[in-house]
């Protein structure tokens, strides 16, 4: 199986659907003749023509409005908010209008739109540029929120996304634009609101999204050396999360880690250890529940102070030990 | 006095004179003519039960009134084709009863009941029609304005020939989205007619006050949209404007822009005291510049009805509205179980 | 009769207030809903309004004057009445509630304690009887006090994770008896499923000598703590009697016979024990007592604790309101409280509030011994086997084989004086030899 980045396996996706369904077109700021600000959409408006890659003004709510307003009429559109904390000027379109609108309408109508930003830290882009937002998404119902932590998983998920009938919020990565993996070259999809057990393990729940999925298993790698066995969940949907697997991971092991990038408070790592703690599971929990998220601050500009700001490796791997070895 | 009203008073004078000229211009038929007064006596006996609905303490929440804008909303929904699409602002009952919405659907969602066009769920803000091309009210002012973008683009692409009519009142002009979204609807040249529905005031703020250049519709300069102010309590000037601009817009021309001019006898809203204009403002409107009021002098002038036909069409018209409140009043509430239903298709 | 005129609560929590002045002076004509007097709360000054119309009368407060509400302050007098004519006497009416209590003791007959006071401890389940008032009454500080320190004192919780507990409960294994080995001493699970596959603990070498090192448990630590808290704080005295069971056990016989027939369990004589005891106590209640530092409390209540032996060590369930229970109410409790200790089942409230404790080791052929006294506690009666010996029964010397039986009774000298005790004992020798004087 070829192996291709995360970047190109979205790219795949879109490139893929596209051909497939001429209802998909792509709308964001310079994803034309530039290939958009990563080079996701490279080399694809020579393929489909300036129509269906609709560069746009620097808008976006109305990018959103008209993803929105296309989706009315049966277009499935894929919006491009160029980085994630952008996110901000189009949420009124977001979470006011698609969000609501299957409901506020009982029903009669749909919004199928996909609404792709890029957030993360680690490019040296600072607090405007690097912000990790998915928990606030999640709190939006009628939204849906998808964290994709590999290509073959982004592949899969991107495809799914654009055939929901729902909005859907693909938040990607840029830090892991460039890892590559295993993708499978034909059409496949991975069912929304499915989490997959990316490594199982008998001492410890850890449950991590994207990038902290990636740290996670290779800390688990090491403690392996040592007899720790680590089950690493990855999510891959925030909304609707999957509890049940969770849940069940921690009826097993005992113990329970939320690993995320996002900042700490407010973090979507407290839904997920509400879920557990209040869940039958709580019969068999026998260590405090744990969670490590991003520091109190905005992303700082400083390479050391930007690393830092984050759970490292070997933050999430002392964690570890020390609720298996008891410490804690 | 300002400009405006200046311009108002003109265009009133030289329309006692030539309306029989105009409508035999236009080519308008006395039963169309008729069919105007008709819908716009309905859409102003709908507020009006709405606003005794509300008294009786039949409806919870809030309602936003249109009487007195009834002229713009007969005159839109004549100028355009019945498949044409439409989006729409929070104070839309006239638009949705002049484009042609089952009035006891609207009654129905209007009190919550589960027969509503939203099962319930919207209530008198988020009334939508999606089988007649009404894409919904929306309650955050302004909303619409770039989702009209989207529809347009839609019709652009999917190659079709119906054109998108969005409306929206004087104080949602001001959001950013406004200005973004002309913008993009003249880029793409996409086949949207929007209207700005001037009734002079926001919530309660002056449109004087919160506007810094008027008319509103000259901002189309700025984007290069084609643009019209007119009387919008005048139904044929309405009327003729709107159609001028509709075809402007089907051609592929790209978009258009027309304000009216006109004039809300009610609150923004229930809660609104009417502190921020006087009684006699009101009283002047609804006494001396009142759109059926003015439309029937006309008719009864040109003897196309006479005073007791036009009673008689004003009757029927108030029937609808009664028959519609009973069968919303007979309609079943939602089941409360379904609560958590329509989240997700 | 005279309408009482009471002083009115105006706010929930409030508990009393301050006359300002009286509007209307003893004699006059007050109408009803009149006001009669201004007065001041901790918020705000307020207009009283009369409850009646007729005359006022028998004012028993001035300007100036703190009064509690619901405190009578005056009376209205109607055509024809006279202040000789008062109503019963007029201690507060404490808030009745019709909702039964889950917590621990029922309330004690009569408590002085504000109505908020009275309130706030029945939501609560606090035993205004171990409340402490700082004034004349218990008021609501005293009782907020109260649940305070009741929070630190003798709570028997173990540290556990969830599956500790999960495992504890399924395996029947007794939390208390197990030693964690998480951090802060806490159970884990692992220690649960140790303890219930109860494995063979090491032989290790302690101090150059071979010995087998038990960890220890959380009922031993606690009763170690205990035991070294008693001694080292409680100046113990010890007083032994001898008494003659022969009476008490004609009595326990007849009724046994009895008890068949009604299809009753019969009474041992642990149950007839406490209820002398019991009877006893209340006539001397220095010995149902607790030390404070700077008061004594004569509890109301008498709870009395069994000390009995259980696998992991000892556990004082405990019998309340002893003294209003009947002999086969405390044997039926008795026989339950044993029930539920051998099965490590014993709920906190079963072994919190005792005021005296009866520790029994004749079972084991011990004649006389000496316990410790259980804190807060201020005394505790140990009781030996009872033995058959030939006894001077009467002043012409005659002997008899009668069953004797000691008991020695420890107490806190702080509390208790050789006296005290030494009455304590001889009522407890009358009750016992004469069980039939606790008719009357």
């Amino acid at each position: 199986m070829p192996e291709i980045s995360y970047l190109e396996a979205i790219r795949q996706a879109l490139w893929q659907e596209m051909k497939r369904d001429e209802r998909v077109f792509l709308l964001g700021e310079d994803i034309g003749r530039y290939g958009g600000a990563f080079g996701l959409t490279h080399g694809m408006l020579d393929e489909f023509g300036p129509e269906r890659v609709r560069e746009t003004p620097i808008s976006e709510a109305t990018i959103v409005a008209t993803a929105i307003g296309a989706s009315l009429l049966g277009m499935r559109p894929v919006a491009e908010i160029m980085f994630m904390d952008f996110v901000f000027l189009a949420l009124d379109q977001i979470v006011n209008q698609a969000a609501k609108m299957h409901f506020m309408f009982g029903g009669r109508t749909n919004v199928p739109i996909v609404i792709r930003m890029p957030g993360g830290s680690g490019a040296g882009a600072a607090s405007q540029h690097s912000q990790s937002l998915e928990s606030i998404l999640m709190h939006f119902p009628g939204l849906k929120v998808i964290n994709p932590s590999t290509p073959y998983d982004a592949k899969g998920l991107m495809l799914s996304a654009i055939r929901d009938p729902n909005p859907v919020c693909f938040v990607e990565h840029k830090i892991l634009y460039k890892t590559k993996g295993e993708v499978p070259e034909g059409d496949y999809t991975i069912p929304i609101g499915v989490a997959e057990i990316k490594r199982p393990g008998r001492d410890i729940t850890v449950v991590a999204n994207n990038i902290m999925v990636m740290k996670t298993l290779a800390v688990a790698e090491n403690l392996a050396k040592d007899g720790i066995e680590v089950e690493v969940i990855d999510p891959r949907t925030l909304l609707p999360l999957d509890t049940e697997t969770i849940i069940n991971s921690v009826r097993r092991t005992g113990r329970l880690l939320v690993v995320h990038e996002a900042c700490r408070t407010g973090g979507w790592a407290g839904e997920v250890i509400a879920s557990v703690v209040g869940s039958p599971a709580f019969d068999y929990i026998d260590t405090p529940v744990r969670r490590l998220g991003g520091k109190d601050i905005p992303i700082p500009y400083n390479r050391g102070l930007e690393k830092i700001a984050i759970p490292q490796s070997s933050e999430i791997e002392q964690e570890i030990r020390d609720m298996v070895e008891g410490r804690i | 006095m300002t400009k405006q009203k200046e311009r108002n008073k003109e265009k009133m004078e030289v329309d006692r004179e030539s309306f029989r000229d105009q409508v035999s211009r236009l080519k308008l038929k006395d039963e169309t003519l008729i069919g105007l007064y008709r819908t716009m006596a309905t859409v102003r006996h709908f507020e009006l039960m709405a606003d005794k609905l509300y008294a009786a303490g039949k409806v919870h929440g809030t309602m936003h009134l249109s009487a007195g804008q009834e002229a713009v909303a007969a005159g839109i929904s004549l100028a355009v084709r019945q498949d044409d699409y439409f989006i729409n602002h929070h104070r839309g009952h006239g638009h949705f009863i002049a484009k042609g919405a089952d009035i006891n659907l609207m009654m129905a969602e209007f009190i919550g009941r589960d027969t509503g066009y939203n099962h319930g769920r919207g209530g008198s803000m988020h009334i939508a029609d999606f089988q007649s091309h009404n894409l919904g009210a929306n309650g955050i002012v302004g909303g619409g304005i770039p989702q009209a973008v989207g529809v347009g683009l839609a019709l652009q692409m999917q190659k079709r020939d119906e054109i998108c009519i969005c409306v929206f009142g004087d104080g949602a002009a001001n959001e950013g989205v406004f200005h973004e979204a002309m913008n993009m609807a003249a880029l793409w040249k996409l086949p949207i007619l929007y209207v700005c529905e001037n009734n002079k005031y926001g919530m309660s703020m002056d449109v004087e006050r919160a506007t810094s250049k008027l008319p509103i519709a000259q901002r189309g300069d700025a984007y290069g949209i084609p643009w019209a102010c007119v009387d919008g309590n005048d139904v044929v000037e309405v009327y003729e404007a709107m159609k001028t601009a509709a075809e402007h817009v089907r051609s592929g021309k790209g978009p258009y822009f027309v304000e009216t001019i006109t004039y809300r006898y009610f609150g923004h809203s229930k809660s609104d005291r009417n502190l921020y204009r006087s009684r006699e403002e009101i009283e002047d409107w609804k006494q001396n510049r009142d759109p059926i009021m003015r439309f029937t002098k006309h008719l009864l002038q040109s003897e196309i009805l006479d005073e007791a036909q036009a009673q008689e069409i004003d009757n029927q018209a108030e029937q609808v509205i009664v028959k519609a409140v009973e069968f919303a009043e007979a309609s079943p509430e939602p089941d409360l179980s379904t609560v958590l239903e329509y989240v997700y298709a | 009769m005279p309408t009482p005129f009471i002083m009115p609560k105006f706010d929930m929590d409030q508990e009393k207030a301050t006359i300002i002045s009286w509007v209307k002076k003893e004699g006059d004509f007050v109408k009803a809903d009149e006001t009669v007097l201004t007065v001041e709360t901790e918020k705000v000054a307020i207009d009283v309004p009369s409850p009646a119309s007729g005359t006022l009368a028998g004012i028993l407060f001035k300007d100036g004057d703190v009064v509690p509400v619901t405190q009578v302050i005056a009376y209205i007098l109607k055509e024809g009445e006279a202040l000789t004519n008062l109503p019963k006497a007029d201690s507060p009416k404490p808030e009745v509630d019709s909702t039964p209590q889950a917590a621990a003791s029922p309330q004690p007959l009569s408590v002085n304690a504000t109505p908020v006071a009275m309130r706030m401890a029945k939501e609560e389940g606090v035993d205004l009887s171990k409340v402490s008032a700082s004034g004349d009454r218990i008021t609501r500080e005293d009782v907020e006090r109260f649940i305070a320190s009741q929070k630190d004192a003798g709570r028997v919780t173990v540290p556990a994770t969830p599956a500790a507990r999960r495992v504890a409960r399924e395996s029947g294994v007794a939390l208390e008896a197990v030693s964690g080995s998480g951090p802060r001493g806490r159970v884990q699970s692992a220690d649960v499923s140790a303890a219930a596959s109860s494995a063979p603990s090491a032989i290790t070498e302690v101090n150059g000598r071979e010995a087998e090192v038990v960890p220890l448990t959380s009922i031993r630590r606690t009763i170690a703590e205990r035991m070294q808290q008693s001694f080292h704080e409680s100046p113990h005295i010890a007083l032994t009697v001898e008494v003659d069971m022969t009476e008490a056990e004609n009595t326990r016989k007849r009724f046994n016979l009895q008890a068949e027939k009604l299809g009753q369990p019969k009474i041992t004589v642990t149950a007839l024990m406490i209820k002398v005891v019991a009877w006893a106590l209340i006539r001397n209640p220095y010995i149902n007592a607790s030390f404070n530092g700077d008061s004594i409390s004569l509890w109301k209540d008498v709870n009395i604790g069994v000390a009995t032996a259980v696998s992991q060590g000892l556990v004082v369930p405990v019998l309340k309101g002893a003294d209003r229970l009947g002999v086969s109410e405390i044997n039926m409790q008795l026989i339950e409280l044993a029930d539920r200790a051998r099965e490590s089942k014993l709920k906190l409230s079963d072994v919190q509030g005792g005021t005296f404790t009866i520790s029994n080791l004749g079972m084991f052929g011990i004649r006389q011994f000496r316990a410790v006294i259980n804190p807060p506690e201020s005394a505790i009666l140990a009781v030996g086997s009872a033995v058959r010996k030939p006894i001077v029964v009467d002043d012409q010397d005659r002997v008899e084989v009668r069953p004797m039986m000691s008991l020695t009774l420890s107490a806190d000298h702080r509390v208790i004086d050789g006296v005290v005790a030494a009455r304590f004992l001889s009522d407890l020798v009358t009750g016992i030899e004469a069980p039939n004087m606790l008719l009357f």
